[in-house]
């Protein structure tokens, strides 16, 4: 029987059942879908932006929780993100490297450099110095990625670190099935798990690079091999590092299926295909969620509820045409609505306010109302739901994702035991 | 299907769904079929991408590449009928020009009531090699495609001519609903599934019941289907309207419980009502253990058995009831296939020219089948059992099949 | 500077321009089409797509109605590349009189325009979304039309007979002498290079800039009220045939399915500038009113993008000129020479794109007239280029296009199917193009993402065609971002919230596109 029902597979909901798994506790994770964490760059985000670049998440971002109470992270704190990122890398150690304390610089599919976090072993070449030499190198069949737009880019950008890179654009033409010129980058990626494939590739590419060059090519290096990237580096006798693509995000895929497999191993009891439609509340106490299945409707009962629905691009938080805003299952108080318009007509100019409303938080990630006091005492929050930040312009999501939900797990356990 | 029909299941069902989509690929990286051929044009394309597009004739035939195994409503985070709105269209598309082959396989009672008295006969037909080979030539079915194994007995007359069962039921009535395969070619599914209801303290009523029209649905034949469905209800119906109804055929279920309304638009209140009280075996079972009413007194099974959860199943939101119930029987370890679909997709994978696709679909599961028990594998649907056996040449059975030697009735 | 020497300069690169030079190339006349920016980038681009029947105006305007009946007749068979068959509706609401469908009748019958009552089971039949309380339904011969390839087709029909046609271009002055239209000087916006146009005669198609125009020519001012009216794109085709309130003219009073979308349209606020052209929040929530009158559910349906635009009305002392919706549609060509002494110069107002090609007769007629020159217009007879077959648009083109050549070409905007060689294609031709210039041909972005996944494809196909440099190509990207959040942020609810936070996750979360390297000044064409 389980005593916790997780809602959402994202990378909150991930970690959070995994969590409360592994600790003993019957957990059953309600999902209506597959998660965010494939149409994300399949790197971990802390902080990146503050405005300013950061260098070290952690430390900038308890500056921000003491500025900004507002912000997720001023409930999370310090020590919350960093127990939630170690948790992360112990469950994932051969997919995440990196620590809270620094962040990797790495290029994106546009040519920005990126802050981030904890990154893949095959994206860290990517972490440029002064003088480098890249060869960017795009697949014709793949249109999500042009080398020349990456390569130029990175050519005219001053380094984080101060000094400048000399990149250029190769493209080849190694199709990943015959018969295709429009190859997603998952069909590359499973391409990339076959050795025969690499050996094809390595030898087409090889040719192409110069000495000294770094190799920066999209992340479809592989799904299920996780050797594929250094294989292929090795093959071309070149560093490479992969850059991550607008979705479908292999690394993300990679993210999710890992995380979901330890979550099943741990004995989470998942259940797809099922949207939350409603609740039944109790005395303040929350006692059941229903679900939209085939059939008839069907409630899940738990002693603890952690939403990990995201936000907006969920369908967790809703605007109507009248321009209300609500919480889409609990019906939930949310702040960040007082703040004038939530949304205004200049693109490139500061945050649109919408997308920091959200749920507050205590420090237990029991949802607050307004006044501070806890809505029901069963009820906790983790990742998008939460509100009081820009997360996509922050480069925050991940770190509130696995702070909340590690937080919002250890405090369940404590009120369990 | 008759286009009205049919457009009020598009506009009122999945067609509404596709605002939702926000293009997010989701559905693609999961299809299994376009995973293995570029020329299935993937489920984000044909769904709400070109549903966009389509107004009259139909014009991207390529969308009959889709086998209808539903993962991709399934994944969607957002909650669009992808599934549902590909069905809806190749059903228009065939409205025009349907093959006999659709026709043939569609009928599956008919099938199963012809084979019957002469199982040894229809059994050699189809394992005949010249007289496979020209089914393909005539129907199109693949010469090595999974046929339904044909019985000497139908369930229901094992049903009807069995001794009376000696317990007498302590925990009141259910009704049992086989199927057409449950009834003519997986009767020993059907014959289990009642003893371990029996078993628990049920009484276990089996009206005459016919085809849930899933095989018409899925090769697009919606009028046949719809009245199939519903004549079903009726039968169902007939025998009591407050029980509830249980089945071990997992695609007719998931048809009753969703399909029919979500598809093919049917709004009948007698679907409805079927389709809120049926409950999967295995679902039910877990109910009753959630429900601290299931006992658990197992004998202990000493094996590693693969198990893969057919798309119909998954498709129903209720995740894998079957590997919950399994986890209870002592010593016995359960391995999910962890594969997205076995290739079948109903009567997909049987068509001549969709028969390397089903094989390569179901590729990573008959290996990993094969390897982790080549002596019995696990799979709740019967046409993915064939599927599985008839690929990989391991036995295939209904999950029931453990909890019923479990409790010591075999 | 740069110097050109035409019989006629044609000044405004909408219907009513396009129409005009076509008709002036066709009679024989040297003639060059000048227009500030992209064509159809005014009014004409900023529109429901409505090819009229004529039933609009069988009670308000006959004259409008027989004319818009047989112009729609003619246009489908010349630019039947850009016109849709749809068919329409004239519904009558729950709450609007059902007598005034009786009056529709008599003036359809009185005006030629073809009409016909069905029961309301069979317009519901036909459009499952209607609102069943309808009371009456009329059936009309109604369109949609693409404006911008109706416009690219009579510029590039216009080229075949000689024309010139110079977008990008603003007209800065014109030169007269002794009481008679020398020159035309404008700007190449794109090089800064000023051009000189020598004429004979100046035929002002400006809209609702006719004004700003005819005062470059010194003369009296021409009074014009642009009226302005917004309109909002459904994510798809709640209807399949226009649907019109069968009442008066009335703001919000149509649904028009065009292309992949639905528009409904249109409010009509008087406004002074023809460029104020911002979407107020009351008027969207107009025009959800409106949709739910005729498709319940509309508010809840999902919408896409909104715009507006400037109707050319030209001041008519009968009304109010605070009232626009019930001036004149008439066209209203201005004679300079007997209103200003000013020869070599007519002004064209009013109007609607339906008629635009007997608006361009009228013009070029009243010129000839003035010229002393009996040139027949054959505007009617000859299929623009593209439209030779005759064959109309429908809906499911390009998924048929797709469905033979997915194979051998990627699919670059994946909402509305356009393909890499579409887009090459286009971009071969209109090198110097912003995407904005190039969505006009293609609907690049106008789908469901709005460029969540097409604009960074665009953009690295740009500049992998070699046209363009790293700059320019990063700062059309920035351009384009901008220019589509224009059309969405007024509409941002419902379904399209979890849209543009995604496609927000995509450009600032995966690809930290605000941390490219800041251009010194934005690109803007």
């Amino acid at each position: 029987m389980s005593r916790v029902v997780v809602i959402g597979a994202g990378l909150a909901g991930l970690v959070a059942a995994n969590r409360l798994a592994s600790a003993g506790v019957g957990v059953t994770l309600l999902t209506k879908g597959i998660g965010g964490l494939q149409l994300s760059q399949g790197t971990i985000d802390v902080l990146g932006y503050a405005p300013d670049r950061v260098t070290n998440p952690v430390l900038t971002l308890s500056a921000i929780a003491s500025a900004r109470p507002g912000h997720p992270y001023a409930a999370i704190g310090a020590a919350g993100v960093h127990t939630g990122i170690e948790y992360l890398k112990q469950l994932l150690p051969d997919l995440l490297v990196g620590d809270a304390e620094a962040n990797y610089q790495l290029p994106t599919a546009v040519g920005a450099i990126r802050p981030t976090c904890l990154v893949q072993p095959s994206m860290v070449a990517g972490h440029l110095k002064d003088g480098a030499k890249v060869a960017v190198v795009g697949l014709r069949r793949l249109k999500d990625f042009h080398p020349a737009l990456v390569a130029e880019n990175l050519a005219r950008t001053t380094l984080p670190d101060g000094g400048r890179l000399v990149a250029r654009p190769v493209s080849v033409d190694v199709p990943a099935r015959d018969a295709e010129v429009d190859s997603s980058g998952l069909t590359y990626a499973r391409a990339f798990d076959d050795p025969a494939f690499r050996a094809r590739f390595a030898a087409a590419l090889k040719p192409l690079l110069g000495d000294g060059e770094t190799v920066g090519l999209p992340a479809v290096l592989g799904l299920k091999d996780r050797t594929a990237w250094s294989d292929l580096a090795d093959k071309l006798g070149h560093p490479v590092f992969e850059i991550p693509l607008p979705p479908p995000s292999v690394p993300g895929m990679r993210l999710n299926e890992a995380l979901m497999a330890s979550a099943k191993a741990a004995g989470v009891r998942v259940v797809n295909g099922t949207r939350a439609v409603s609740v039944r509340v109790e005395d303040g106490v929350v006692k059941g969620v229903t679900v939209a299945t085939a059939g008839a409707d069907r409630e899940f009962t738990a002693d603890a509820f952690v939403l990990a629905a995201g936000g907006f691009e969920s369908g967790a938080l809703a605007l109507d045409s009248y321009g209300t805003v609500t919480e889409t299952l609990f019906g939930l108080p949310l702040a960040g609505l007082d703040a004038g318009p939530l949304v205004h007509g200049d693109y490139w100019g500061p945050e649109q306010p919408l997308f920091s409303v959200g749920v507050r938080v205590a420090g237990d990630m029991r949802v607050l109302d307004g006044n501070g006091a806890v809505v029901h005492p069963n009820l906790y929050a983790a990742g998008g739901i939460i509100g009081g930040s820009s997360r996509w312009a922050e480069k925050s999501g991940d770190g509130i994702a696995v702070g909340s939900a590690v937080v919002a797990a250890d405090s369940i356990l404590e009120v369990l035991a | 299907m008759s286009h009205e029909g049919l457009e009020f299941a598009g506009h009122e069902l999945a067609r509404a769904s596709l605002d939702a989509c926000v293009k997010c690929t989701i559905c693609e990286t999961m299809c299994p079929v376009s995973a293995v051929t570029p020329l299935f044009s993937g489920p984000k394309f044909v769904g709400p991408q070109a549903e966009r597009f389509r107004n009259g004739d139909s014009v991207d035939h390529s969308l009959d590449y889709c086998s209808s195994c539903g993962t991709c409503t399934l994944v969607c985070p957002q909650g669009v009928q992808i599934a549902e709105l590909n069905s809806q269209a190749r059903a228009v598309m065939k409205a025009d020009h349907m093959p006999l082959r659709d026709k043939l396989i569609g009928q599956t009672v008919l099938m199963g009531k012809v084979m019957t008295p002469v199982a040894p006969i229809a059994k050699a037909a189809l394992n005949n090699k010249p007289i496979r080979a020209m089914m393909e030539a005539v129907v199109k079915v693949h010469r090595d495609a999974p046929m339904p194994p044909p019985q000497g007995q139908t369930f229901e007359g094992w049903f009807r001519k069995r001794p009376k069962p000696s317990r007498t039921p302590t925990r009141g009535a259910l009704v049992f609903f086989h199927g057409c395969a449950g009834g003519y070619f997986e009767v020993e599914t059907s014959k289990k599934s009642v003893e371990v209801l029996e078993h628990l303290g049920y009484e276990v009523i089996v009206p005459k019941q016919g085809c849930c029209g899933l095989a018409q649905q899925s090769n697009g034949l919606f009028d046949q289907a719809t009245a199939s469905v519903l004549k079903l209800c009726d039968d169902l119906r007939a025998a009591g309207t407050d029980l509830t109804i249980i089945s071990s055929s997992g695609s007719c279920t998931g048809m009753l419980k969703h399909e029919a309304h979500e598809i093919m638009g049917v709004t009948d209140d007698k679907l409805k009502d079927v389709g809120t009280r049926i409950r999967d075996i295995m679902e039910f079972l877990l109910d009753l253990h959630e429900a601290g009413e299931l006992p658990t007194d197992f004998a202990p099974i000493d094996m590693t058995v693969p198990y893969h959860a057919p798309c119909q199943l998954k498709s129903q939101g209720m995740g894998m009831p079957a590997v919950e119930v399994l986890k209870l029987i002592p010593d016995l370890t359960v391995v999910e296939s962890g594969a997205v679909c076995c290739g079948i997709a109903g009567t997909y994978g049987l068509k001549k020219e969709k028969y390397d696709i089903a094989q390569a679909v179901g590729r990573p599961l008959f290996e990993m089948v094969k390897k982790t028990n080549p002596d019995l594998a696990l799979c709740d649907t019967e046409t993915c059992r064939w599927q599985i056996e008839q690929s990989s040449g391991v036995k295939t059975e209904h999950p029931i099949f453990l909890v019923h030697r479990a409790y010591g009735l075999s | 500077m740069r110097k050109l020497a035409v019989d006629v300069v044609v000044i405004g690169g909408g219907s009513t321009g396009a129409g005009v030079v076509r008709d002036v190339a066709m009679r024989g006349y040297s003639t060059v089409l000048v227009e500030r920016a992209d064509l159809g980038q005014g009014t004409t681009g900023r529109f429901h797509g409505l090819l009229h029947s004529g039933g609009r105006y069988v009670v308000s305007d006959p004259l409008s109605a027989t004319e818009c009946a047989q112009e729609n007749a003619i246009l489908t068979r010349i630019q039947s590349q850009a016109i849709e068959t749809t068919g329409g509706y004239f519904v009558t609401g729950p709450d609007d009189d059902p007598a005034f469908a009786d009056k529709f009748l008599e003036g359809a019958k009185a005006t030629g325009v073809p009409a016909r009552e069905i029961s309301v089971a069979e317009a519901l039949r036909n459009e499952p979304r209607l609102n069943r309380r309808i009371l009456r339904a009329i059936e009309v011969e109604d369109g949609t039309v693409d404006g911008w390839q109706l416009v690219w087709g009579a510029a590039n029909s216009a080229k075949a007979y000689g024309a010139q046609v110079l977008t990008y271009h603003r007209v800065t002055k014109i030169d007269t002498a002794d009481g008679q239209v020398t020159a035309v000087h404008c700007t190449d916006l794109k090089s800064g290079e000023d051009v000189l146009i020598e004429c004979g005669f100046v035929l002002n198609c400006a809209g609702p800039w006719a004004g700003q125009i005819a005062a470059m020519a010194g003369a009296h001012p021409v009074d014009v009220i642009p009226g302005r009216g917004i309109m909002i794109a459904m994510n798809h085709r709640l209807v399949n045939r226009v649907v019109n309130r069968c009442i008066y003219p009335a703001d919000g009073d149509i649904l028009v399915p065009v292309h992949t979308v639905s528009i409904i349209g249109t409010t009509d606020v008087k406004v002074d500038d023809p460029d104020d052209l911002a979407i107020e929040h009351a008027e969207v929530q107009q025009m959800l009113d409106a949709g739910e009158v005729l498709i319940p559910g509309f508010r809840s349906s999902r919408a896409l993008h909104a715009w507006a635009g400037a109707r050319p009305l030209i001041k008519d002392s009968r009304v109010s000129s605070s009232d626009t919706r019930h001036m004149s549609r008439g066209m209203a060509v201005i004679d300079h020479t007997t209103r200003d002494g000013l020869d070599g110069m007519l002004t064209i107002g009013g109007g609607k794109l339906t008629t635009y090609r007997l608006m361009a007769e009228h013009i070029v007629d009243a010129m000839c007239e003035k010229l002393g020159e009996k040139r027949p217009c054959r505007t009617a007879d000859e299929a623009i280029p593209g439209s030779e077959s005759g064959k109309n648009y429908v809906v499911t083109h390009r998924l048929e296009e797709r469905e033979h050549d997915r194979l051998d070409d990627q699919i670059i905007c994946e909402c509305e199917l356009m393909s890499r060689r579409m887009f090459t294609d286009a971009l071969a031709s209109q090198p110097k193009g912003t995407f904005d210039d190039l969505r006009r041909q293609l609907r690049l972005g106008m789908g469901p993402c709005q460029g969540g996944f097409c604009s960074m494809r665009a953009t690295g196909i740009a500049l992998e065609s070699g046209h363009i440099d790293i700059e320019r190509a990063t700062g059309l990207l920035r351009l384009f971002l901008k220019n589509r959040w224009i059309g969405l942020w007024p509409i941002l609810y419902g379904d399209q919230v979890r849209q543009t936070a995604l496609d927000n996750w995509i450009f600032q979360g995966t690809l930290d596109v605000e941390h490219l390297p800041q251009p010194e000044s934005e690109v803007a064409l």
